[in-house]
């Protein structure tokens, strides 16, 4: 049991006005220095004292961060919009179901108004409910640091459990999903204990078939590997065939196998790398009877 | 740390208070302001006995540094009635039974108001999921849900 302490260390607070001046101050001050967004997971570990960063640098101060806006190529989710935001958004729900819909999985609408999609995601837990949908979606992450900015897959942006590509001077500023992905065929299945608990196994599926044929697929699963994962075996047994029954129990085994489970509290590894076959096959089939 | 001057308004009364960034905001009603309706129970954002609502939403204050509330608008417990005519929300819950110990009433009632203020008729099944990040020990949340619905209902009428 980890004793949950009162009061926080003592830290300095800095409070940016621009994106260049939270880099530069992030470069200067390197590990001792955590980006505040929402605070959700940040504050509760420092309250753990898991961490104690001498330095907080909270993003609330930079206008123009939080916002949900469509341009020629991309849907824009801002470092500042918080998760009941883009769960009630009307152009996400309507596109981009999937997202709202694991969103609405995340039980706690106090921490859906306090944290922000990208905080969820640069916590790098494997148990996001955020990530797999935007991997099964083709999101991708603008990242600005000191020298520049990059924009990376959100395939390639996890490392570990808790790492990142992040450099110490860098920050996500935003979530881009192609406008290619809008209106895809998609499902979200998560295995929970409780409402408000973290998922065993979650899994997000988007589909394009034409003619009866699947032409594209990805299948994204989370908490059963050391980061939120694409299971490419699976999605190229789906690719080119005619999604009859066999092909999709052929997949989901093949997810199963491309797990790699952990025990704890919540399930076995053997429990999990079975759902995730089960949870694989439903999402496919629940993807599939959607008639986008 | 060096403290600085930080102004909130809370219950609508501005208040001006020496704060260090680490102070979070049920510190700074629990223990600066005696606003004592606000509970400290998990401290880790499960329980939602903490919750108070900044600019109408549920957050969480045992998870918020007051310094990023400056100038906003709280509203804790002891801001819902007016004067001695308590919100329906608050007369539901004691018509209804919904309050045993009463230790996750005051989060409970703020998110219900939350609830309420965003969807004035909400379903029992709207109700249970929108309560479900504030845990009761006590009540098996059967007559809280009810009391929910009944304050939706008397709203509504103007009562």
């Amino acid at each position: 049991m980890t004793v949950v302490t009162r009061n926080l260390k003592p830290f300095e607070y800095f409070e940016p006005k621009t994106i260049a001046e939270a880099t530069q101050f992030l470069s200067t001050h390197g590990a001792k220095a955590k980006v505040l967004a929402g605070g959700v997971d940040l504050i509760f570990r420092m309250r753990r004292r898991q961490i104690q960063p001498e330095y907080i640098v909270s993003l609330q101060s930079i206008p123009g961060l939080d916002y949900i806006r469509k341009d020629g190529e991309n849907l824009k989710i801002g470092a500042l919009t918080n998760l009941r935001t883009i769960e009630l958004s009307p152009i996400i729900r309507e596109d981009y179901s999937i997202l709202a819909e694991a969103i609405h999985t995340i039980a706690s609408i106090q921490v859906k108004n306090m944290g922000t999609a990208v905080g969820n995601l640069c916590i790098a837990t494997p148990a996001s409910d955020v990530a797999p949908p935007l991997f099964a979606l083709g999101a991708k992450l603008r990242l600005i640091g000191l020298s520049g900015e990059r924009i990376v897959p959100i395939e390639e942006f996890y490392l570990n459990v808790g790492q990142t590509i992040l450099q110490p001077d860098e920050i996500v500023a935003e979530i881009l999903i192609p406008n290619s992905s809008a209106k895809v065929r998609g499902a979200f299945l998560k295995l929970v204990r409780t409402a408000t608990d973290i998922a065993k196994v979650n899994v997000a599926v988007t589909l394009t078939i034409e003619d009866n044929i699947c032409r594209d697929a990805k299948v994204a699963v989370g908490s059963v590997a050391p980061t939120v994962f694409r299971a490419k075996k699976a999605e190229g047994i789906l690719i080119g065939e005619k999604l009859k029954p066999e092909v999709v129990e052929e997949a989901a085994e093949a997810a199963a196998e491309e797990a790699k489970p952990i025990t704890d509290l919540r399930s076995t590894a053997e429990y999990r790398r079975e759902m995730v076959k089960v949870l694989v096959r439903r999402a496919i089939g629940k993807a599939q009877e959607r008639g986008n | 740390m060096q403290k600085q001057i930080a102004r909130f308004i809370i219950n609508g009364r501005p208040y001006e208070v020496a704060i260090e960034p680490r102070m979070t905001l049920l510190e700074l009603l629990r223990d600066e302001l005696g606003l004592t309706g606000t509970k400290y129970s998990c401290g880790a954002g499960e329980c939602g006995a903490c919750t108070v609502l900044v600019e109408g939403k549920p957050v969480l204050s045992c998870l918020t540094l007051a310094i990023r509330v400056r100038e906003k608008n709280i509203l804790t417990i002891e801001g819902l009635a007016k004067g001695t005519d308590l919100h329906p929300i608050q007369k539901a819950f004691i018509e209804h039974g919904a309050i045993q110990c009463g230790f996750c009433t005051p989060g409970m009632i703020l998110t219900a108001k939350a609830l309420l203020d965003e969807n004035p008729n909400p379903t029992k099944e709207e109700v249970k999921e929108y309560l479900a990040g504030n845990l009761c020990r006590c009540t098996g949340y059967v007559k809280i849900i009810e009391a929910v619905l009944a304050a939706a209902k008397a709203i509504r009428e103007g009562k």
